[in-house]
């Protein structure tokens, strides 16, 4: 088991007036290879939820094992080599660093990993000949369309060949198009053997999951396939 | 990450920000110009009167000593002459005798003499080419032995020094100082030409290297005065001590000048001279004097080196608000860059990753700064040099250096807090910012 999630809470300004439960007692768990779409409102928790599984925020309570390492209680440290290892992601916004073009963007990853100079070359081309983009490694983020920013910015997520993908509302800023296209990319990478999560509010990108996970005020209120959830 | 890494990391953000860098800059590149020119300036004002007191040569010492009672004035002179020569730490020992009362003195048609008035001065020109400026200024005749160009700071450029029987048999004879050589002789050899004093023949053994002609000051006030006072060591004219008896009424010389092998030799032949003399001369027969014009040099160069950490620490004030200025624009860039370093933290960078990296920018912010500082000082210190001095003034190695550390290690000090800040963002809050 690749993800093990038992009764996760993450509750904010916990016993005051304005106490907030963003994920109230979720159980999850998710094996290698899947394609897991997590879906639910605005507000529902599923962003609180993809950024505890992306190990960028701690639970408050509950417990998350990651390939069978607790993360709990993790220090600083150890969550970053965790993220960089082990997890890709692929942001609404893009995110890449608009000062660095194409490559420095992919190489990122890479360098935090301390892969030495001469081995990154090889796997910045291979990501974006992945992502059809090596012809643009050249370019800033700036000369580049929102899809080919988010194929760069996929590029950088699978570039240090992690476990899982963490894809949240990765077509959320594209046309349906290039978002079409994008999604194919993310098909084909668990088709490779990714493990892949994407996070959507969009029915539509979630059908075309193996399996859905609907969240709703911090639970879990279905999860199955998009016949068995109802979409 | 590694730390070349980071380095080109620091360079790309501070390029893509040019006009920002450079603002942040300038507090540094200010602050360190400051540095340099006034530190540059008050060594330069010590410049001139160093080179004063260097061409009276170095480790001297000067006695008078003067007595009317007991064994008389000449076994003063002799008493302090033998005194010294068995102290180990002396080089040499001259009498430093005067001719007063201004004499003529005459060779061929060259005639210099202070009762007419009419006697012009030569004196010799740092290049020689544009043949010197007229001053009108009668040559000092002194009197001493065979040491006198090492007591007294001269070397011999040709010919030679007395010898000892020239100096006991009262030998008509002289050594020249280079501007009375030149004023007299022009281009012809002076050696074993005969010049008359007070119509009295003298040989020429020697004449002295000139002094006047390596100093180049510049052209302010003073060091118009100190240049001066070198050159005026040219017009020179030495006699055989032993030639008191004739121009002085054989008044005998109260005046020595002892040169010291080392400066620690200096201070103990300082003590025993002052020893040795109070005792055979005390406030109801006579008096004496000892002194040395390096104490005076030192107690100069202590003064101006008191004004040098003045002038550097009004300096360094504008360098720390220049400082304190990296801060303020680091911590902004924080602030703006709030998204990148979450970023940057999601795909794996740690806490140490970057702090390295916004302490090198910090780091480089400055260090380009202080190189830009640092040519602005040098130009500054040559403008400085030109209007104050008249002269070429150029920055000392150890300010330069010094300056430019001092701003990159203020560059990391001020940047540690934005760092700090700047990697304690959590990645979930930083990612949300815009």
């Amino acid at each position: 088991m690749l993800i093990d999630i038992q009764n996760l809470f993450k509750i904010y300004n916990e016993g005051k007036e304005s106490e907030v439960r963003a994920l109230n007692g979720v159980t999850l768990t998710i094996d290698r290879g899947e394609f897991v779409a997590i879906i639910g409102a605005s507000g529902s928790g599923k962003s609180t939820l993809m950024n505890i599984l992306g190990c960028l925020d701690i639970p408050t309570y509950g417990d998350y094992w990651l390939d069978g390492t607790d993360i709990t209680d993790r220090t600083d440290r150890e969550l970053a080599h965790l993220r960089n290892k082990e997890i890709g992601f692929i942001f609404q916004g893009y995110n890449l660093i608009p000062a660095l073009s194409a490559y420095e963007n992919v190489e990122l990853p890479l360098i935090y990993q301390g892969v030495p100079a001469g081995k990154r070359e090889e796997r910045i081309m291979e990501a974006l000949e992945k992502v059809s983009m090596a012809d643009r490694w050249r370019h800033k983020p700036a000369e580049m369309s929102g899809g080919q920013q988010q194929r760069v910015a996929i590029a950088r997520a699978i570039a240090t060949h992690p476990p899982i993908i963490m894809a949240d509302e990765p077509t959320g800023a594209l046309d349906s198009k290039t978002g079409k296209h994008v999604l194919e990319i993310l098909h084909e990478l668990n088709r490779e053997g990714s493990t892949v999560i994407l996070i959507t509010h969009d029915n539509g990108i979630a059908a075309a999951a193996r399996r859905i996970v609907r969240i709703s005020d911090g639970r879990i209120v279905a999860d199955g396939t998009k016949e068995e959830v109802g979409l | 990450m590694n730390l070349t890494q980071a380095i080109k990391m620091a360079a790309k953000s501070i390029f893509s920000n040019k006009g920002r860098s450079a603002l942040t800059m300038l507090g540094i590149i200010i602050g360190l110009a400051a540095v340099i020119v006034l530190v540059s300036y008050a060594q330069g004002q010590n410049m001139a009167m160093n080179a004063y007191y260097e061409s009276m040569g170095t480790n001297i010492i000067s006695v008078s000593a003067y007595s009317w009672g007991g064994g008389g004035q000449v076994d003063i002179g002799k008493k302090i002459h033998n005194y010294c020569l068995q102290l180990d730490g002396v080089a040499g020992i001259t009498p430093n005798g005067y001719v007063y009362g201004d004499p003529t003195i005459k060779y061929e048609s060259k005639t210099l003499s202070r009762n007419r008035g009419g006697g012009s001065f030569a004196v010799v020109s740092p290049g020689g080419m544009d043949g010197g400026y007229q001053v009108n200024e009668y040559p000092e005749i002194r009197m001493g032995n065979d040491y006198f160009g090492v007591c007294n700071g001269f070397t011999i450029a040709r010919g030679r020094e007395f010898s000892y029987l020239e100096l006991e048999n009262m030998s008509q004879v002289c050594v020249l100082g280079a501007a009375t050589a030149e004023y007299l002789f022009g281009f012809t050899d002076p050696i074993d030409k005969t010049i008359s004093i007070n119509g009295r023949p003298f040989r020429v053994i020697g004449v002295y290297q000139s002094k006047g002609a390596k100093a180049d000051l510049g052209n302010s006030e003073e060091s118009q005065w100190m240049e001066e006072s070198i050159r005026r060591q040219d017009r020179l004219v030495v006699l055989p001590y032993t030639m008191t008896r004739y121009f002085n009424n054989n008044e005998s010389i109260s005046d020595y000048v002892i040169k010291a092998k080392t400066s620690d030799d200096l201070k103990e032949i300082t003590t025993a001279l002052n020893g040795f003399l109070s005792t055979i001369i005390n406030e109801n027969n006579g008096y004496y004097y000892v002194d040395n014009p390096q104490a005076w040099q030192k107690q100069n160069n202590e003064a101006n080196e008191l004004q040098q950490r003045f002038l550097g620490g009004v300096a360094a004030i504008s360098l720390l608000v220049g400082g304190i200025g990296i801060m303020n624009i680091m911590l902004v860039t924080v602030t703006e860059r709030t998204r990148e370093i979450g970023i940057r933290k999601a795909i794996g960078a740690e806490r140490r990753s970057i702090i390295t990296q916004f302490l090198i920018e910090a780091a480089m912010i400055c260090g380009i700064g202080g190189i830009f500082g640092i040519i602005v000082g040098y130009l500054g210190t040559l403008i400085v040099g030109k209007l104050s001095f008249g002269t070429i003034l150029i920055p000392s190695p150890e300010i330069t250096v010094g300056a430019f550390v001092i701003s990159v290690v203020l560059g990391i000090i001020f940047g540690m807090y934005p760092a700090i800040k700047a990697s304690g963002l959590q990645p979930v809050e930083a990612l949300r910012a815009d």
